[in-house]
């Protein structure tokens, strides 16, 4: 028995090939076909077996390991509103209320970046690559759950356009393109990433706080600790998640969680996670040593900076893009270290930034290609030369 | 007995491991002379068809050294000459008569070898077709009589993971070995025996010369990645190699003066135990293979082999039929499976937390995609190269570049392309890339 679904992609197939009337539209069609149909060609070249994982399953996992951050998102987003209003609402209420407002700035993530990729992939006549499920699902994690629609659109076309296609598409591009679309949208919309913005339907309500933890201060008398466990921000609530924050960052549990997915299937880079991780504890703990940073994030020591905003969103998931990362182990464990070193150091003595990690992670994106090349030169000199 | 350690390669286990027993094939009825598998060759020919040859006559030589030929391993009449396209020399066809008739050359023995001399001991060789068993790094060409090689490698074991075992192959050589291995003492001082560790059991008569262990790790006993674990200087790139059968049949050569055609091959397939056959040199594959599945692929290695059509023959330096069969067909929602049965040198699949024998089938599962810097064939590649920077050097024309990261150290073992998830032919590119080097410095 033919599968129905084949039949209808057999059915189709001639309009958008080549010579069918809708030849333009051949890398949509392909890439819907090869959705649901994993294509197998025979191989041509040696070796004639080829492993089982290619670039579907590859992008496959990364969503998976974001699922954990997706779905607590979209209830914090929801639970965090309820608060607002002062009332604490139960788990499906929570997840409703998060899900009417998280799913469409996803939709538009999706859609709008599929628009741009399909017109990218038409014009230069390549297939749409599976990067893109990847770039359109972290973009929207990484913006505050009230941002307007049409700056989810600007940022995402912005993050595609500029960041990856301009190089030449997938593969090709310098900096982490979902990175580059929340970067555009941070510097170019200020006033919505930043102040009240944090938890969805709090603008109808009076005298609440906005802030995310890395912008609270010392009060008074009390020390950092104590003000933070005050408006919420306790060690427990960081690390748990039950904090305004963006969609996808504010749970370090949920982060850890999808670390360890991607370090145990060996589709993120262990050497970045595990580096960035002892950049930023390292820094932290000199920091704290540091006389004279008495109630500031100076003072918060390695757990509050791990799990206070995204940095471990960001080492998980966006770091270890391994287009922008390093291609050498070396260059790897610098990368993530030196990620987790700008973070706290963004964070603490930049008084501009409260937050670091997106702009270490920048930064470093920048510099990958340079350690790949100091890698590779130390490299060259260890081996017995064959000319 | 040295051993050597390898961190890296194909930790996948296959199933086809061919049985431990041997069988002698009748006499085919055709036999072929191969052009393609013998590397940078331009082959000039020697004979029309429809001429008789005798066993040992010259078929076809190399242009670029007239020297080097390639003799008839049957005595008959020549059927057919095969040509591809441009004109290039694909096989030369004999139909093979009842019995076999020589070429005779002079006998060399044990006391000859010591007091002929090095350049006239290679000439004889030449004349008797024989000498091409001899190839050189890195460009694994014919070896070059007019230089003195650092170091000669004897790979016990075959290209394939299931080539023909060399305890099988010693069983009834084992002198004809030794004979060999003094004969290549008169080119180099340094000859290292190189075997598996897994073939030693079988191979216990001829312990005493074994020199090397190598583990079981594909590709740990292919000659590029022994030079590339035991080299400490860089003149010992331009080592010489040579195969356990061919070493045997030059020196049945030198002891007879005739010919020697008969060869051990094994055929593989995942569900299947077959023995060891020895046949005769250039044996068409449909004997060999017997039945196979319609859309299986017939290669002469599974990783660093030729797709072999079923009515050719057997290649000069080919031992090893791999069939492998097709895919079952579009799988949906393919990317999204557990993938128990999906063997993967990734941990992307759970058929990673299994580790049982596995068939792989002939397709690629995937598209060719951009790189995406993974680093999956570094971690694979067994003579620590960095495949996908090498492969982006050579795409952009940067041949000194990709030379400074260690191209000719490549053993275009394949693994590279195996464990791409973006699917790009990295061995072919690297392989492309080492040829045009090769043909650069020949001038």
């Amino acid at each position: 028995m033919i599968n129905p679904i084949k039949k209808i992609f057999a059915l189709l197939e001639y309009d958008f090939s080549e010579s069918g009337k809708f030849a333009k539209l051949g890398p949509l069609f392909d890439a819907t076909k090869t959705f649901f149909f994993l294509p197998s060609p025979k191989s041509k070249l040696e070796p004639f077996i080829r492993d089982h994982l290619d670039l579907k399953r590859y992008m496959s996992i990364v969503i998976i390991s974001l699922l954990p951050v997706l779905f607590f998102g979209i209830y914090n987003t929801g639970y965090q509103s309820g608060l607002a209003r002062g009332e604490t609402l139960d788990f499906w209420t929570s997840f409703l209320s998060g899900a009417w407002v998280v799913i469409p700035i996803i939709i538009v993530s999706y859609g709008v970046g599929f628009f741009w990729e399909i017109l990218f992939a038409a014009i230069r006549r390549h297939p749409i690559s599976e990067g893109f499920l990847v770039t359109g699902m972290l973009f929207p994690l990484t913006l505050p759950p009230t941002i307007p629609l049409w700056q989810v659109a600007m940022g995402i076309s912005f993050g595609v356009v500029i960041g990856k296609e301009i190089f030449g598409g997938t593969g090709r591009n310098i900096l982490n393109p979902a990175l580059t679309a929340r970067a555009f949208v941070f510097f170019s919309y200020p006033v919505s990433m930043s102040g009240n913005i944090w938890v969805a339907g709090a603008d109808a309500v009076d005298g609440i706080t906005g802030a995310t933890a890395l912008a609270v201060n010392a009060e008074g008398g009390s020390g950092l600790f104590s003000t933070l466990s005050n408006q919420g921000f306790s060690l427990s609530n960081l690390f748990f998640g039950f904090v305004p924050g963006s969609i996808g960052e504010t749970s370090a549990l949920c982060c850890l969680i999808g670390a360890v997915f991607l370090m145990v299937t060996r589709i993120g880079n262990y050497r970045i996670i595990l580096g960035g991780i002892a950049g930023l504890v390292i820094t932290a703990i000199l920091f704290y040593f540091l006389p004279g940073t008495k109630g500031t994030w100076a003072d918060a020591g390695p757990l509050y900076h791990l799990c206070a905003g995204g940095f471990l969103f960001g080492i998980s998931f966006m770091a270890t893009d391994p287009v922008s990362a390093p291609g050498t182990n070396p260059g790897r464990w610098v990368f993530g270290f030196l990620i987790g070193f700008l973070t706290v150091i963004l964070r603490v003595a930049n008084p501009a930034f409260a937050e670091g990690v997106m702009l270490a992670i920048l930064f470093m994106n920048v510099f990958a290609p340079l350690l790949d090349h100091l890698v590779m030169k130390h490299r060259i000199s260890k081996r017995i030369p064959n000319v | 007995m040295e051993k050597i350690a390898l961190s890296k390669g194909f930790k996948l286990k296959l199933s086809g491991m061919p049985d431990t027993s041997v069988i002698h094939l009748p006499r085919p009825a055709t036999v072929g002379v191969c052009a393609l598998d013998i590397p940078h060759i331009r082959p000039k020919l020697l004979v029309k068809e429809k001429d008789r040859v005798k066993t040992g006559t010259p078929l076809f030589c190399d242009k670029r050294d007239t020297g080097i030929q390639y003799v008839s391993p049957g005595t008959g009449t020549v059927k057919k000459i095969l040509f591809g396209k441009r004109r290039r020399l694909l096989e030369v066809v004999i139909t093979l008569e009842g019995m076999d008739d020589f070429v005779q050359f002079d006998p060399v023995s044990a006391k000859d070898l010591s007091q002929i001399p090095a350049q006239k001991l290679a000439d004889h060789l030449k004349q008797g077709g024989v000498w091409q068993f001899l190839r050189q790094l890195p460009a694994r060409d014919t070896a070059d009589s007019a230089t003195a090689p650092p170091l000669i490698i004897v790979c016990l074991n075959g290209n394939d993971i299931f080539s023909p075992h060399p305890g099988l192959v010693l069983q009834d050589n084992i002198r004809q070995f030794a004979f060999g291995l003094s004969m290549l003492k008169r080119f180099s001082d340094r000859v290292i025996v190189a075997a598996r560790t897994d073939s030693l059991a079988l191979l216990a008569p001829a312990k005493h010369l074994i020199t090397l262990q190598v583990p079981d790790t594909y590709p740990a006993w292919d000659p590029g990645a022994i030079l590339y674990h035991i080299k400490k200087e860089a003149k010992e790139n331009a080592a010489w190699y040579i195969g356990v059968q061919d070493l045997v049949r030059m020196a049945q050569f030198l002891e007879t003066g005739r010919y020697p055609f008969d060869t051990m091959v094994t055929v593989t397939r995942g569900s299947d135990k077959k023995p060891h056959m020895i046949t005769r040199q250039g044996s068409q594959v449909r004997l060999l293979a017997g039945n196979f599945s319609p859309g299986s692929l017939i290669t002469t290695g599974q990783l660093n082999g030729r797709i072999k059509d079923p009515d050719a023959h057997l290649g000069f330096f080919e031992n090893t039929l791999n069939i492998i069969p097709d895919a079952p067909g579009d799988e949906m929602f393919g990317f999204i499976r557990p993938g128990l049965n999906k063997p993967t040198v990734s941990k992307a699949f759970l058929s990673s937390l299994v580790g049982r024998k596995v068939q792989m089938d002939c397709t690629m599962h995937g598209e060719e995609r951009a790189c995406i810097n993974c680093s999956y064939c570094e971690n694979i590649c067994p003579v620590d190269l960095m495949p996908s920077f090498i492969m982006k050097a050579l795409v952009s024309d940067d041949i000194e570049e990709a030379l400074e990261l260690g191209l000719l150290d490549c053993c275009r073992c394949g693994l590279c392309s195996f464990t791409c998830p973006s699917k790009i032919e990295l061995a072919r590119i690297l392989s492309l890339g080492m040829d045009a080097h090769h043909k650069d410095t020949q001038g």
